[in-house]
């Protein structure tokens, strides 16, 4: 018999715990050309704003040791355009549908979701409290564990359906914001956000990126997603969305094994865009040779020392 | 079969054409038959310490072998890594990938404009070109190189047949200067019915040439080249300023533009 790969969250069912990683997949239009989204649990569009941005100027992005720095500067069409022009798209494809939401203020958050709770077909919003390439809001909530739980309150009382608080990385404990998100009603975390990084040019003597700085990803980031993943299945009783450097299906299984119901596939897409299917077709095959019936089977089950 | 599937390809061919510049071939190759000029392919060095593919341009492409050609400059560490590819090594490839050039309507003359590694994807062109039938002098490819050593594979553009114009910025080889130079004192001198110009090379090249050509009311195209991870449109990195405002993916609406669309 094939193994199950369902997954539920939230009350949500999943046809696998596969999803993409904001900002990695636009608004799936590009990645519908390299395989049917139905292949995925959930796509997660990158952050969508009240107004539209620009970004920073390029260059935006630099390779780094297994990974990659960017400071693209949440550049997105805003909520009125995502509306109009890019849900439906996604209306039309047989998976689940997260928005990410992104703001400059607690108002801005509000008012996205506020329009989003009017789209029946976006199943979940996640909230990008955590983004270190904006000068404001983004990380700065998300690094307060006040401001997290009143963000995630103001935003449970307009969206009606499941919310997930996204997490950063820098800060001294996760587990302490996550704990917040919860308190403040979320139905999920995700975790974690890009690394706070730079990279210099030793020609010039300039950072590679314009912004100066920028987020860490990719395998490089891999250990410390796994250890705050583990950090907030300990303290929090939400299901938990892991996100680092996932590349191959032994990474899916170490993320569930420490605690993660599903996981967000990222960088890993820009080196093979048909990640997800490839990491699929993998897991099947883990779970068989493990002869587990589900995959739900692994969450939590890392047998510590 | 998805067009976004990568392969993995054998190098068939090593050619070390200067110090800092070589060529490698690829193949065979499934998606042969899709290239144009102008698009590029995204490869992956698997087995090595690099991360991120790495957007190569086309320089040709024989269709009979299901083989394409690269030729590129050293310029970091992946590039450095390629360069010591040997025969039977593999890569992982993805594409063809990008807008191709518009072809030139059969009575426009051809001015190209290559600046060092902004050769590969403008020999594809002329190739084709040539091979489909067009009178090779009604292209006069411009060829710059800072030095002698920059200006690779004379033999073969001289080959095809086309009006070949070398350029070094010390003089050491062809005319001395810039290549846009020529290309200016050249029109000065001969009157060149309906021109099109092809431009790819250097950002300071390609700005000289973009403004030539708007100067002289000259139609064409300019091909860019940018930091690129996904190479399919995703991930925003490789964006560069439109003049009319916003922004365009090197990778997706371009890497070819018109002149005069983006504010180099």
């Amino acid at each position: 018999m094939k193994p199950d790969l369902r997954v539920t969250i939230a009350g949500m069912e999943f046809a696998n715990p596969l999803m993409t990683a904001s900002g990695c997949c636009g608004y799936g239009e590009e990645l519908a050309e390299v395989f049917p989204l139905s292949r995925l649990g959930a796509l997660v569009t990158k952050s969508i704003t009240l107004k539209p941005r620009l970004g920073h100027p390029p260059p935006r992005t630099a390779e780094t040791a297994s990974g990659m720095l960017n400071a693209i500067g949440l550049a997105n069409v805003g909520i009125d355009a995502f509306i109009t022009d890019k849900l439906p798209f996604l209306e039309k494809q047989k998976t689940r549908v997260i928005v990410n939401v992104a703001g400059s203020s607690a108002s801005e958050y509000i008012e996205v979701c506020r329009r989003l709770n009017d789209c029946p077909r976006v199943d979940m919003v996640e909230l990008n409290v955590s983004c270190p390439n904006v000068d404001e809001g983004g990380i700065e909530i998300g690094t307060d564990p006040l401001q997290t739980e009143k963000i995630v309150a103001d935003v449970r009382k307009v969206f009606k359906r499941p919310i997930i608080a996204k997490m950063t990385p820098n800060v001294t404990d996760v587990g302490i914001v996550a704990r917040a998100a919860e308190a403040g009603g979320a139905d999920a975390i995700s975790l974690i956000n890009t690394l706070t990084g730079t990279s210099i040019d030793v020609n010039t003597w300039r950072p590679r990126l314009t912004y100066n700085r920028g987020g860490l990803s990719g395998p490089a980031i891999k250990p410390v997603a796994l250890a705050m993943v583990d950090r907030v299945y300990n303290c929090t009783r939400l299901p938990l969305i892991g996100i680092g450097g996932i590349t191959t299906a032994d990474d899916v299984v170490e993320f569930m094994l420490v605690g993660a119901t599903a996981v967000q596939i990222g960088t890993a897409l820009f080196v093979q865009p048909d990640a997800p299917v490839r990491i699929a077709k993998d897991l099947t095959a883990y779970l068989r040779e493990k002869k587990l019936h589900s995959v739900t089977e692994l969450i939590g089950k890392v047998r510590k020392y | 079969m998805s067009k976004y599937s990568s392969e993995r390809v054998p190098v068939s061919r090593v050619r070390h054409l200067s110090p800092n510049y070589h060529s490698l071939k690829l193949g065979p190759w499934s998606r042969i038959n899709e290239c144009r000029p102008g698009q590029f392919v995204h490869l992956g060095l698997p087995d090595s310490e690099i991360y991120f593919r790495r957007a190569m341009s086309i320089a040709a492409v024989d269709t009979g072998s299901g083989q394409i050609e690269i030729i590129f400059k050293v310029f970091g560490r992946g590039t450095r890594i390629l360069s010591g590819y040997h025969k039977g090594d593999v890569v992982d490839v993805l594409g063809p990938l990008g807008v191709p050039f518009t072809p030139p309507r059969q009575n426009e003359t051809c001015l190209f404009v290559a600046g060092g590694v902004g050769f590969p994807p403008l020999f594809y062109l002329a190739s084709r070109l040539v091979a489909r039938g067009r009178d090779p002098e009604t292209i006069e490819f411009f060829y710059g190189g800072r030095t002698s050593g920059e200006v690779v594979e004379r033999q073969r553009i001289r080959q095809l047949g086309v009006r070949f114009h070398p350029v070094t910025d010390d003089g050491s080889f062809g005319s001395k200067g810039l290549v846009t130079e020529a290309v200016e004192k050249y029109l000065d001198g001969h009157p060149v019915k309906r021109p099109r110009m092809y431009a790819c090379g250097p950002d300071g090249m390609l700005k000289a040439a973009d403004d030539l050509a708007r100067k002289l009311g000259i139609p064409g195209e300019v091909s860019l080249e940018a930091p690129m991870p996904c190479g399919f449109g995703v991930c925003l990195g490789c964006v560069v300023p439109l003049r009319a405002g916003g922004h365009a993916r090197v990778c997706k609406e371009g890497p070819v533009f018109q002149i005069g669309e983006v504010l180099l």
